[in-house]
């Protein structure tokens, strides 16, 4: 039988890449706790099972290389060194080597780095022992030539042989599968009287005569795990050819009842082997298992934690249950079960609801993962920059769907290396602005009203309202003679091609720049938004909905269609008579609520959909008295949408329209309804954006929105 | 059939020696740290434990010193899985009570040939 383990190659690697996230964490903790023994401890334990894994996988490399560190780690774990600030760099070098171990081909070339580093290693660690030896793996003797032998062995076990779990019962049969046993002796001689006898105590000893072709290490071998708990005697008496010609008489020895320390050779013992013994399992190690395929590409898994699938299979098992009966009610239906069987389907559909829930839960994971990701950046940034910078994290627990933790990653890295790099003083400047030396930056993330909310901030210079808007003339975003709000200001840093720093620091300046925060956040229909105080440090706050994949929609009638606005973005609904309209020059229709003027989009306008109320609406007819603004949050500002009725809130699941159709500005997806029409999920962050002038001006302007009602549209 | 029960915290190395057991014909029950098993053995018996020796929240010599002092337990083979050079732990372990050892990367027929070396 072939074992392949080899399939567990992946979940190896996933599992290493945890270690190595952890080791890296806890590393930077061991910073301000070099002597703290759990750390060590944990940082130990995850090397140590990564060492153990790559061994199974043949990647020898990993194994050498986390052996080095192993070595390391337990002298600093059993106190023999101290975890300096030389130690923790060279460790958390070691973290991005095991990165690029764990990515590379079982089989590829040590990386140059990867040697240094590991030969700095073993310059912290005077080592006293070869590295890795195989003790356990050491090349048998190779067999002699189908000898017999006959072997006399004494076993001789002390009384605590069974407090080690070992059935000596085994151990005889296992060495007798090794050869012919010609006679197996068993001691009762110190057996005590029953009154005196104690079951957990071992008094019986064993004399086994037998002839083998194994040599007497493998006979010894059996014994491997008792050698500390009894006497071993084995005596190799004589060698007999493999094919022996038939012997002249076969006597069997009987020992002496006496037992003798050590057996007297019996001079007769020429034994016949009623078979040439052929030994059938070799100790010698296989080699290992078959080439491992490299592996393919990184598919994209999530690991759910046990209880939740736990309960996925619960409501799994509620549902058929709930299924059943109702089946069962169908089939048998008379009028007066009706309320019976409401009830049953109702059953279901908290089932179903519940599980839905769930099902989107499983795609949901801690942000902390992502976070502590950071305290790294933080920590290279205060290095190569001389500032001192501490990363405080909260609300690690908030959980995020998993494709939105993946876009997630760039736009923060960013975030911190701007705040790092950029964001924090040195700490001379920082003195001297009466501030602590080290500086602070803040992730934080939580939920608020639906949404979740991540907050990077730092305490250091601000940002400058000057230098942005001379920039900002400079690269020609703006006029000069621009009237912008301090707010507006700020904002243009989001904008493509914006950067201040004069000299492209080689930490933060890689050719992206905060625009691509911006778009990364509004492609999860996510928003930015940005405070500042000079001297005081500055916030970025990005707003995300839940998940991507359902949300709570408001549906609302436009003209003939229906259309989904998502619930979250709603502030209130208003009545909208056309006397509430005021147009505005350059701003075009707004309505004016509790004093505030808000703009207006008509959604049949922005829908291309026939203007047949705008004649009537002129002659101020009833239809007009029946329209609503939806007032929405759309980023920062509040706009109305025109619609003809509200519907109802139902959860809809988004369905992306870029796989059919193009992306269309003001449209996140469809979602297909009860009865089975498709309705367009207005995006709102996006309708923000839209110039509403230019749609609210002429009707002729047709925005891209008309595609999705006829799909025909201009591409 | 014989149960077993399979102590490790490294997820890939549990599986891989559940995986190993199975195909060897074994029933295997899994806990990631010492408290896990002595958890899960609660109301249950198994025939023989394969434990990991460095492991969070209660490591293996614990558990092993443990284990003996449950009667169902006392006399049942216990092997720890060590990796190779630490001879020191292997004493440890032995002190502990346990019946022999799986030397880590294992070699999964290698495993089961040590697995008939303590089990009846």
């Amino acid at each position: 039988m072939k074992i392949d383990l080899s399939q567990f190659r992946q979940t190896f690697l996933l599992e290493s890449a945890d270690h190595v996230a952890s080791m890296e964490s806890s590393l930077l903790q061991l910073r301000s706790a070099p002597d703290d023994i759990e750390l060590l401890n944990s940082i130990f334990r995850s090397a140590h099972s990564i060492k153990g894994g790559a061994g199974s996988f043949g990647m020898t490399q990993l194994t050498h290389f986390t052996h080095a560190l192993e070595n390391l780690l337990d002298r600093l774990r059993s106190a023999e060194m101290h975890a300096t600030d030389e130690v923790i760099n060279v460790l958390l070098q070691s973290i991005d080597t095991l990165h690029g171990l764990l990515e590379a081909e079982p089989d590829a070339e040590m990386p140059p780095e990867a040697v240094d580093l590991e030969k700095r290693i073993a310059a912290l660690t005077p080592s006293d022992e070869s590295p890795s030896p195989k003790e356990a793996e050491a090349a048998p003797a190779p067999r002699e030539e189908q000898e017999l032998h006959l072997y006399t062995v004494d076993f001789k076990p002390d009384r605590e042989l069974f407090s080690s779990g070992t059935n000596p019962l085994v151990l005889m049969r296992n060495l007798a599968s090794l050869g012919t046993v010609s006679c197996c002796h068993l001691h009762t001689e110190e057996l005590p009287a029953l009154a005196d006898l104690d079951p957990a105590q071992c008094y019986l000893s064993w004399t086994m005569e037998l002839a083998s072709a194994c040599p007497q290490a493998e006979l010894r071998e059996v014994f491997e795990f008792v050698e500390h708990l009894a006497e071993i005697h084995i005596h190799r008496t004589e060698a007999v050819q493999a094919a022996p010609p038939p012997p002249a008489a076969v006597q069997i020895a009987s020992p002496e009842p006496a037992p003798a320390p050590t057996p007297v050779p019996v001079q007769e013992s020429r034994k016949k082997p009623t078979s040439v013994p052929v030994p059938v399992q070799s100790a010698a190690p296989t080699p290992k298992a078959e080439k491992k395929t490299p592996s393919g590409g990184d598919a994209s898994s999530i690991r759910v934690a046990t209880e939740k699938v736990d309960r996925l299979i619960d409501l799994v098992g509620e549902l058929v249950i709930a299924n059943v009966m109702t089946a069962q009610m169908v089939k048998d239906f008379e009028p007066g079960s009706l309320p019976r069987l409401r009830e049953a389907v109702a059953a279901m559909e908290r089932s179903t609801r519940e599980l839905h829930e769930r099902v989107m839960s499983v795609r949901m994971l801690p942000v902390g993962t992502l976070f502590q990701r950071y305290t790294r950046t933080v920590y290279d940034i205060a290095q190569a920059t001389g500032k001192q910078i501490r990363l405080e994290i909260k609300g690690e627990e908030t959980e995020i769907d998993k494709s939105m933790l993946d876009l997630l990653g760039d736009p923060l890295t960013h975030l911190i290396r701007n705040a790092a790099d950029h964001g924090i003083e040195l700490p001379e400047v920082r003195l001297a602005a009466g501030k602590p030396v080290e500086g602070l930056i803040r992730l934080k993330a939580y939920h608020r009203s639906g949404r979740i909310v991540i907050e990077a901030s730092d305490d250091g210079a601000g940002i400058n309202i000057f230098r942005v808007r001379a920039k900002a003339i400079e690269r020609g975003l703006i006029a000069a003679d621009t009237q912008l709000s301090d707010e507006q200001i700020q904002m243009l840093i989001f904008e493509p091609g914006f950067s201040t720093q004069e000299a492209v620091s080689n930490l933060s300046g890689r050719g992206v720049g905060m625009d691509v925060v911006k778009r990364n956040v509004e492609q999860m229909h996510g928003t930015v938004s940005l405070a500042s105080q000079p001297g005081c440090g500055s916030t970025v706050t990005i707003e995300l909905p839940l998940t991507l994949a359902i949300l709570e929609g408001l549906l609302v009638r436009v003209v003939d269609r229906t259309l989904v606005l998502p619930l979250l973005s709603v502030v209130e609904t208003v009545p909208l008579r056309p006397i509430d309209i005021v147009r505005v020059a350059e701003q075009g229709e707004v309505v004016v609520i509790r004093g505030e003027s808000v703009p207006l989009l008509r959604m049949s306008r922005f829908l291309g959909l026939p203007q047949e109320s705008a004649e009537a609406e002129e002659a101020g007819a009833e239809t007009t008295l029946r329209r609503l603004a939806v007032i929405v949050m759309s980023g920062q500002k509040k706009i109305g949408l025109v619609v003809d009725e509200l519907l109802g809130q139902q959860q809809v699941v988004g369905k992306s329209l870029r796989r059919n159709l193009h992306q269309i500005d003001g449209l996140m997806g469809a979602t297909i309804l009860g009865d089975g029409c498709v309705a367009p999920i207005v995006d709102v962050a996006s309708i923000g954006t839209l110039n509403l002038f230019s749609l609210q001006a002429s009707g002729k302007a047709t925005p891209q929105g008309a595609a999705p009602v006829r799909p025909v549209a201009a591409a | 059939m014989k149960k077993v029960l399979v102590v490790d915290d490294a997820v890939t190395m549990r599986q891989m020696v559940s995986f190993t057991l199975k195909r060897g014909g074994y029933d295997v029950i899994e806990a990631e740290h010492g408290q896990d098993a002595l958890n899960k053995l609660q109301g249950t018996t198994v025939d023989l434990v394969i434990t990991d020796l460095n492991m969070p929240v209660m490591d293996g010599i614990t558990l092993i010193q443990n284990l003996r002092l449950l009667p169902t337990m006392k006399s049942k083979p216990i092997l720890m899985l060590t990796t190779e050079g630490l001879a020191a732990k292997k004493e440890q372990g032995k002190a502990a009570g346990a019946t022999g050892w799986v030397v880590k990367p294992f070699d999964p027929e290698k495993l089961l040939l040590t697995i008939s070396k303590v089990l009846p």
